[in-house]
């Protein structure tokens, strides 16, 4: 087992290193510092030469790069056959990957082809006499599991975004490149098209958000008085399952188990009861404000300002009241 | 075609406690198919209905799981198979990943492994990935439609967070849905009642050929705890709807939320 520790980069569409790489880079080298360790950037794509810097900026010994046609877009079996290759050759002690869904996809296959297990959409990750352990949860939010890895083989780690805080860059930091070429494995999958979701809503990335439930009492009121309050302060408007599976909005803004995990500053839970199954998605949020009709409501038990009363009637005086206060 | 479904069996809520051996303590949550397993038993029933062939759904488990294999049989799959054995009962999700890559190398004839995109309980993703790669099979995640489905390809939407990627694999591929790529059906009474007594095959680890070695975690559960308590919360009173707004909108502004 080499004494490295790897960050998988991931690019935004603008073709720049995303967030969660910068996020990671920090912690790498943080573990790396206090193990006597170094860190590698892994860096598959094509022409993505210039990631090298911006990887050695954010904490980066060495660049391991495969910059080949074949992994222009991602694959599965492009990436984790240039990834495979490259971890079986230099042997890192752990993989760190962000935990969006083709991450999910590439940390598990990877895990497999290497024989060894995965800590799926970790929130910490630590290195203890030279075992590595992570932190995630399971059961809605209900669990807080830490899972240690085998030593001997590469522990390979996938992470919600905002785990940990993005470090400030070093420009004038450099590293080394080893380059490596495309291995020859099968490739059975090519991707057709690529197109933008219509009505993408990225719960999950913003920072305040409003979510209506059955206590609405109509789709029309949901409408009415749900997405003006989001715009007032500025944030995205969710829902529970309920309405979800009622018709009344799109899934993509569902907020619970079997919807997004949510964890922003500010959750305004309007007209929801609070099944557990909705708890699950979002009561590790900062601050929640819950208005309900119904003073027993389980939602009030994880508020942080609850609000006995009729939505219908509370919820257009309190958009107008937040516009005037905030002068939007 | 022979589509193979991986259905897990799972609390209804997450509401479990947390024994003192770390086990997960589910007593008296009713147990349900894993809701994202329903769309993919629905979708694979769905392209049955069009291409012939078998549905098997399978799933690995004590005697008891064979509740939610029989309201898929009732909801119309073919087959069934159960994969149960003592030495199952603490399978992490890649030694349940080696356990359905057996039987679905001795099943032989699969064209088509769907599952959920994860349980609703362990919420890791990695059972179907880890199940491709023991297979040698490719992997499409996260599919809201199957385009076509035909002798030896397949072309499926792949729903991400902000774009559609829409994929052409080869077949045998393991894919996994997302919720929304169908409706699924409820077993009709007369289905329930004709599958009531449907034996349904049993496969332990020795008819399977696994050793030890094969279902031991890669990861060790070291500690298992409750999420921490929330900090006590207020309620916010007035005497009428526009003071407990205007006192709400205080707090807010104090907190610097908005």
């Amino acid at each position: 087992m080499a004494n490295e520790i790897w960050v998988f980069i991931e690019r935004t569409s603008q073709g720049e290193m995303a967030g969660v790489s910068k996020e990671l880079l920090g912690k790498a080298r943080e573990l790396a510092d206090a193990n006597g360790m170094k860190v590698g950037a892994l860096i598959l794509g094509a022409g993505v030469g210039d990631l090298a810097n911006a990887a050695f900026a954010y904490g980066a010994d060495t660049a391991y790069v495969v910059d080949d046609g074949a992994l222009a877009q991602y694959t599965t079996d492009a990436y984790v056959g240039a990834a495979a290759a490259l971890a079986k050759k230099y042997q890192p002690a752990l993989i760190l990957t962000g935990a969006s869904f083709q991450m999910r996809d590439f940390s598990a296959a990877l895990a497999a082809e290497l024989d060894t297990g995965v800590a799926a959409d970790s929130t910490n990750v630590s290195i203890e006499n030279g075992a590595v352990s992570a932190v995630r949860s399971s059961h809605g939010g209900n669990v807080i599991n830490t899972l240690t890895f085998a030593p001997g083989k590469t522990a390979v780690v996938s992470v919600r975004k905002q785990s940990f805080p993005e470090p400030q860059p070093n420009p004038g930091r450099s590293g080394a490149v080893v380059t490596e070429a495309m291995p020859g494995v099968p490739m059975r999958a090519k991707v057709v098209s690529v197109a933008p979701k219509q009505g993408a809503v990225n719960l999950a990335d913003a920072a305040i958000i409003v979510s209506g439930g059955r206590g609405l009492g109509s789709p029309e009121n949901y409408y009415k008085l749900i997405p003006p309050l989001a715009e007032a302060v500025g944030g995205a408007y969710g829902a529970s399952r309920a309405i979800v599976d009622a018709g009344w909005v799109p899934y993509e803004h569902q907020v619970g188990q079997t919807g997004k995990t949510v964890s922003p500053k500010l959750y305004m839970a309007i007209g929801i009861s609070g099944a557990i199954q909705h708890l699950a998605g979002m009561r590790s949020s900062r601050t929640i404000v819950a208005i309900n009709k119904d003073p027993d409501a389980p939602i009030f038990r994880v508020a942080t300002y609850g609000v006995v009363g009729d939505a219908n009637e509370i919820v257009p005086l309190l958009t107008e009241e937040i516009k005037k206060r905030t002068g939007k | 075609m022979h589509i193979v479904v991986c259905m897990k069996q799972v609390p209804r809520d997450n509401s479990v406690k947390i024994n003192a051996d770390l086990t997960i303590n589910a007593d008296g949550i009713e147990q349900i198919m894993n809701l994202f397993d329903e769309y993919a038993v629905e979708e694979a029933l769905q392209w049955n209905e069009k291409l012939g062939g078998k549905v098997t759904v399978l799933s690995i488990g004590p005697e008891d799981w064979k509740e939610q294999i029989r309201r898929a049989l009732a909801m119309g799959a073919t087959d069934s198979l159960l994969l149960s054995d003592p030495a199952f009962t603490n399978l992490d999700t890649f030694g349940a990943a080696r356990v359905a890559a057996a039987a679905i190398k001795k099943l032989g004839d699969v064209d088509l492994v769907l599952g959920g995109r994860n349980s609703t309980d362990d919420e890791t993703g990695a059972f179907a990935p880890a199940l491709a790669r023991l297979l040698g099979w490719t992997q499409l995640t996260y599919v809201g439609k199957i385009v076509s489905l035909e002798s030896g390809k397949i072309v499926a939407e792949r729903h991400l967070e902000e774009v559609i990627e829409t994929v052409e694999a080869s077949l045998p591929a393991v894919v996994t849905v997302v919720k929304g790529i169908n409706e699924p059906r409820y077993p009709s009474l007369l289905r329930i009642r004709k599958v009531a007594k449907v034996e349904i095959p049993t496969w332990s680890a020795a008819d399977l050929g696994l050793s030890a070695a094969d279902l031991t975690p890669a990861l060790k559960l070291v500690n298992r705890v409750p999420p921490p308590p929330r900090p006590k919360g207020e309620m916010i009173e007035g005497k009428d709807a526009a003071e407990k707004v205007k006192k709400l909108v205080d707090k807010l502004m104090e907190a610097q939320v908005i």
